[in-house]
């Protein structure tokens, strides 16, 4: 068969209401009666509210209703939940305090921004100034922001049930005492300890939700910038508001960006359902960028001791883990997964490191949640291993890029050689880790590079460069798996492939674009396979209504996963049809062959089209016996393994020797993600991801002060990278097919984030040592004041 | 935040004690103040109207006077309540003479911000702090002037 | 409440509006052209981005009765329709754009910039642009968006 469309850089379908501004938003719908919300929250991170007095607030223009955390408890509502169950290593069952929608009297409120009541008036600036006159006593209490210390002696508790702060220990790998004695047996250890530091996701786009019940139809209806509809409204239904679920609808607009921060099922989203059915009018709620610093989950915050034991040639002999997870206040839809099997289960890396231990402590703090942000887990995986490598080079007097190639897992397609078993769990698929190192080595034109890099040292100058290689877990994931490690559901993707009685085909898929360009990648397959145009060819997403069930996306898995479950049901699709064109050519299906839309029987010239199977399936009145009409298939996919794309990121930067200041000169970046659909949007993902780990790297950081406070919430403080922040990226790739997915395809939706921050951090220590301030290691992010002290100190 | 610093007063001792004492005196000099009032013995209410930068807003909330050593010293604490924050300060304030019958006034403490003042506006409290301070300092000198030339 | 006479995008209006309100939220609400987006509230994300009396302006940074008088451009006036300006055909060809929330406040950016300076080099074009956030693209396909809208611009002109 013959590809029109996979493979190319076809031009975005999404782009054209995007570009004239005609993109729907949560925040640009509009309802009949439509009423607005604003919260009254806390100003501090741990206090006991004594009272709440609506009193003042309840008589001011435009109020339609005040609830409280008093309402909230009445109703009997408990709160939201999390996902998955991580339990001790003893067996004890995960600690799972109850997140309220409301903070009732008597209760603390836990975190910066933990609401207290909700204030619903005709006007937005109406309901922000009655949220203003509810009057709130507190009684202000200790608080605890660092993993580390919250599980020391004496730490102030979150959460009374909860001792030493622990939500979970865990533990993955080979048996302690064996790793211990590895460490022990090796000629050289190298030792790190560090942060990887809070991230804030900040999509651009601020969270939106609009409750709307509807008396009529005894029907909900929430809007909201998710990034998975169905999967809302299941946490929703079953856990928060116990609502019927075949009464409430679920619909996700275009959602302006994610980076895992929409994933999951937030408060306000089960509140303004609630409290719609109670004003029985739409309530609207968009938080200001404020309120998203403060209650979107964040990202990483790992305090970690790391140890890579080498042998006298330079063998990784063992590695030794001990982290501290921060989990924020409340366990968030994911939180638990993302520091223990998106990371744990990564340490292997692309070495055979044949003995490995992570013991992990998910640590609950006076801070919001923490959950998955672009990459979750695997980031702080690649961090750690390739800070120790570049670290242990330097050590050990070694090549840094040799030093790795030395200790890889040699190739493997994942068919004629099986899959390589790690000492952490997984499986890897297939994998060619010398060919993405060799390929962006020779952009770099290593060799000559050093020369100028030791030129630019006489000058004066400070160069450095700095690698990096990574393998991740994408395309999640198996349920049975899953499953057997706390997932509390199955990450399998359904896909309905509608061919519509004129030949137009309607595709409806559980993956949820926020910017991935699903309309796109999809239709290009659904064309090909059917040999029609693409503009034949409409994917609908992001409405539980019209589509069947869905989990959604992330963990760079819509490709893999949900395009799989969209290529089951072509699959179907065509088989039905090559029983209804048999018939019509009266031949056995056997005999047909299926390309460039049509059916042939082999060897004539005799033919019948797509469209006309599909107006037959509709108007069967020439028709095989026995067989249904219509031609419209759904399909589940479930995924047989993880799939791990994997890849080498390269850093070139200039220190400024008198500020510190570091300039990312250029970036490489050789990345296999399997094969690729759409180069051009494969691109455009990897761009962004390199951008949100180079932000990590330089810029970007959440600071939480002793009380808790975030001193840098807002786009003022907090350094997101901007235009001229960053280089024009140099990419290349190399295409190693995914062995257990019809497309071989394997996500490369955060590859770029995964792989790029430890290349600039090593790139930065580089650039030191070549003027001879050997520094070992900078805390990001890797601004020009710390940079400059380091110097100082060497 | 931290808060110190200290300042040469050209008074005695004896007499910026008799004004720090004095909430007449007081809702005069400490910049921002609209109404100070007695509650009970060394506790006082207090409103504020800030309005410095990104700081801009009505502050209320009460101040108590602590561990006071008579014409050396005391320890103020204040809470100060507003919708763009809270600030909870302790600060020791110390006086002691030094030549010509001068003084010495010497302030060592901490504030501790929550709310928009902390999330927004700790890159510039600082210099808020450092502003009022001086404000206050300034305010102070010519209340000791106004002083002197009615004395 | 005050009465406000503006031209957008050609059109004219008048409104009574309460002194405190944005001009991005009198766009949003009371003309609904939510093309014109806000994703802060401290004048530093650039989604809000549009033309007033010819200049590109933050339309969080202005309050409605300040932009009295002024005519506005926002980014459904900124071709006639069923037409692409140029910046907007270079978004388009170039990826310039993934979530699309940013993507109406950069074009309006980019659009003032390349009217200011016509042949603007890598660096102009990302200097040029630091007001706007954008957290998809890393940046790179907006660069090079500009760079072919530049191109496409001066080859109509030539």
């Amino acid at each position: 068969m013959s590809n029109k469309y996979i493979g190319q850089s076809v031009k975005r379908v999404e782009d054209k209401r995007f570009i004239t501004g005609k993109g729907r938003y949560t925040d640009d719908i509009k309802l009949l009666g439509m009423t607005h919300a604003s919260f009254v929250r806390s100003p501090y991170a741990h206090a006991r509210v004594t009272s709440i007095d609506i009193s003042a607030a309840e008589s001011m223009p435009g109020v339609v209703a005040i609830f409280t955390g008093d309402d909230i408890k009445e109703t009997g509502i408990v709160g939201v939940p999390t996902g998955w169950q991580v339990n001790f290593k003893n067996g004890d069952t995960m600690k799972e305090p109850p997140h309220p929608l409301l903070i009732a009297t008597g209760s603390t409120a836990k975190h910066i921004g933990d609401p207290v009541a909700v204030v619903i008036a005709e006007t937005y600036a109406q309901a922000v100034d009655a949220a203003e006159a509810v009057e709130v006593d507190w009684e202000d209490l200790e608080a605890v922001t660092d993993p580390f210390k919250a599980t020391q002696e004496g730490a102030t508790l979150v959460h009374d049930d909860s001792p030493g702060n622990l939500a979970f220990d865990w533990e993955l790998g080979n048996p302690l005492d064996e790793v211990n004695a590895a460490i022990d047996a090796s000629a050289h250890v190298t030792t790190l300890e560090f942060v990887n530091q809070r991230m804030v996701p900040n999509a651009i786009e601020p969270r939106s939700y609009i409750g709307h019940y509807d008396e009529v139809s005894d029907k909900y209806t929430l809007y909201t910038s998710t990034q998975n509809p169905h999967l809302i409204r299941l946490l929703m239904c079953a856990f928060v508001l116990g609502l019927p679920e075949h009464k409430v609808r679920v619909l996700g607009p275009d959602v302006g960006g994610g980076f895992g921060s929409k994933i999951f099922h937030y408060t306000e989203e089960a509140l303004v359902t609630w409290a719609s059915q109670q004003t029985k009018r739409p309530i609207k709620w968009t938080e200001t960028r404020s309120e998203a610093f403060m209650l979107d989950a964040h990202g990483r915050d790992h305090v970690t001791k790391a140890e890579m034991g080498f042998d006298g040639e330079g063998n990784v002999k063992a590695l030794r883990i001990k982290t501290y997870a921060n989990l924020g206040a409340y366990l968030s839809t994911f939180g638990p997964a993302v520091p223990t099997y998106l990371h744990g289960t990564l340490l292997q890396g692309l070495y055979t490191t044949p003995k490995i231990h992570i013991d992990l402590c998910g640590v609950f703090t006076h801070t919001v949640a923490v959950d998955a942000y672009r990459g979750a887990g695997r980031p702080e995986a690649t961090y750690l291993l390739e800070r120790l490598m570049d670290l242990a080079a330097l050590e050990m007097g070694k090549d840094p890029v040799e030093l790795r190639k030395q200790n890889f897992i040699p190739a493997f397609d994942g068919v004629e050689q099986p899959g390589y078993q790690t000492q952490v769990a997984l499986q890897y698929d297939s994998g060619n880790y010398h060919g993405v190192v060799d390929k962006a080595m020779k952009m770099l034109d290593y060799k000559k590079f050093r020369e100028m890099q030791q030129e630019a040292a006489q000058n004066g100058k400070l160069l450095g460069v700095g690698f990096s290689t990574y393998i991740e877990a994408c395309g999640i994931a198996p349920s049975a798996v899953v499953g057997s490690l706390g997932a509390r559901a199955g990450l399998y993707e359904s896909a309905q492939v509608r061919v519509q009685p004129t030949g137009k085909v309607s595709v409806y898929s559980g993956s949820h674009s926020h910017g991935q360009g699903h309309e796109t990648t999809f239709a290009q397959i659904v064309a090909d396979k059917f040999g029609i145009p693409m503009e034949d060819v409409d994917i609908v997403h992001g409405d539980s209504d019209a589509v069947a069930f869905g989990m959604g996306t992330y963990g760079s898995r819509s490709l893999a996963v949900g395009g799989s479950a969209i290529m089951k049901s072509i699959d179907k699709v065509l088989e039905k049809g090559a029983k209804i064109a048999a018939h019509k050519l009266e031949c056995a299906a056997d005999d047909l062959e299926f390309a460039e839309g049509k059916w042939t029987v082999k060897g004539t010239d005799k033919h019948i089209g797509f469209g006309d199977v599909a107006l037959t399936a509709y108007v069967p009145h020439v028709y095989p016996e026995g067989l249904e009409p219509g031609l419209d298939f759904a399909s589940f996919y479930d995924p047989a393994n993880f799939t791990y794309p994997f890849g080498c990121h390269i850093a070139v930067v200039e220190v400024d020797k008198e500020t510190g200041k570091v300039k990312l000169q250029r970036f490489i970046a050789v990345d296999d993600v399997g094969n690729v659909i759409n180069p051009m949007i494969v691109d455009g993902q990897i761009h962004g991801g390199l951008a949100q780990g180079i932000g990590q790297a330089l810029l970007e950081g959440a600071i939480y002060d002793d009380y808790g406070q975030l001193v840098n919430g807002s786009y003022m403080d907090y350094a997101m990278p901007r235009a001229d922040d960053l280089p024009m990226f140099e990419l290349d790739r190399q295409e190693t097919p995914c062995p257990h997915n019809p497309l071989g395809v394997k996500g490369a939706g955060e590859a770029g984030t995964i792989g790029s921050t430890p290349a600039v951090v090593n790139a930065v220590i580089d650039a030191l040592w070549s003027g001879g301030h050997k520094v070992k290691d900078i805390a990001m992010p890797l601004t020009g004041e710390r940079v400059w002290r380091a110097m100082q100190s060497s | 935040m931290d808060l110190a610093g200290s300042h040469i007063l050209n008074t005695t001792p004896e007499v910026v004690w008799a004004m720090l004492m004095d909430t007449d005196i007081l809702a005069r000099i400490v910049p921002g103040i609209t109404t100070l009032e007695k509650t009970a013995e060394n506790e006082y209410k207090a409103v504020a109207q800030v309005k410095m930068g990104p700081v801009n807003g009505s502050f209320s909330g009460g101040l108590t006077m602590q561990d006071i050593r008579e014409g050396e010293g005391y320890t103020l604490n204040v809470q100060q309540n507003s919708k763009i924050g809270n600030a909870n300060a302790t600060v020791t304030i110390d006086l002691k003479p030094v030549e010509n019958n001068q003084t010495e006034l010497t302030f060592d403490g901490e504030a501790k911000l929550s709310g928009l003042l902390a999330r927004t506006g700790n890159r510039v409290m600082s210099g808020v702090a450092n502003s009022l301070t001086k404000q206050f300092f300034e305010n102070f000198e010519e209340e000791i002037e106004g002083k002197g030339g009615k004395g | 409440m005050s009465k406000i006479t503006l031209k957008v995008n050609q059109k004219s209006h008048s409104h009574d509006v309460e002194p405190r309100t944005l001009l991005a939220h009198y766009l949003r609400e009371q003309l609904s052209l939510t093309g014109t987006h806000i994703g802060c509230d401290t004048s530093s994300c650039g989604s809000c981005t549009v033309h007033m009396d010819g200049m590109a302006v933050k339309s969080c940074t202005i309050l409605a009765v300040q932009a009295d008088g002024s005519e506005i451009t926002t980014i459904e006036g900124l071709a006639p329709n069923g037409q692409l300006h140029a910046v907007q055909q270079g978004f388009k060809e170039c990826h310039g754009l993934q979530c699309g929330f940013c993507t109406t406040g950069m074009i309006m950016a980019a659009a003032d910039l390349l009217e200011r300076n016509p042949d603007p080099s890598e660096e102009d074009i990302r200097h040029g642009l630091e007001g706007n956030f954008c957290r998809c693209t890393g940046y790179h396909n907006i660069v090079r968006s500009v760079q072919w809208a530049a191109k496409s611009m001066s080859e109509l002109v030539n």
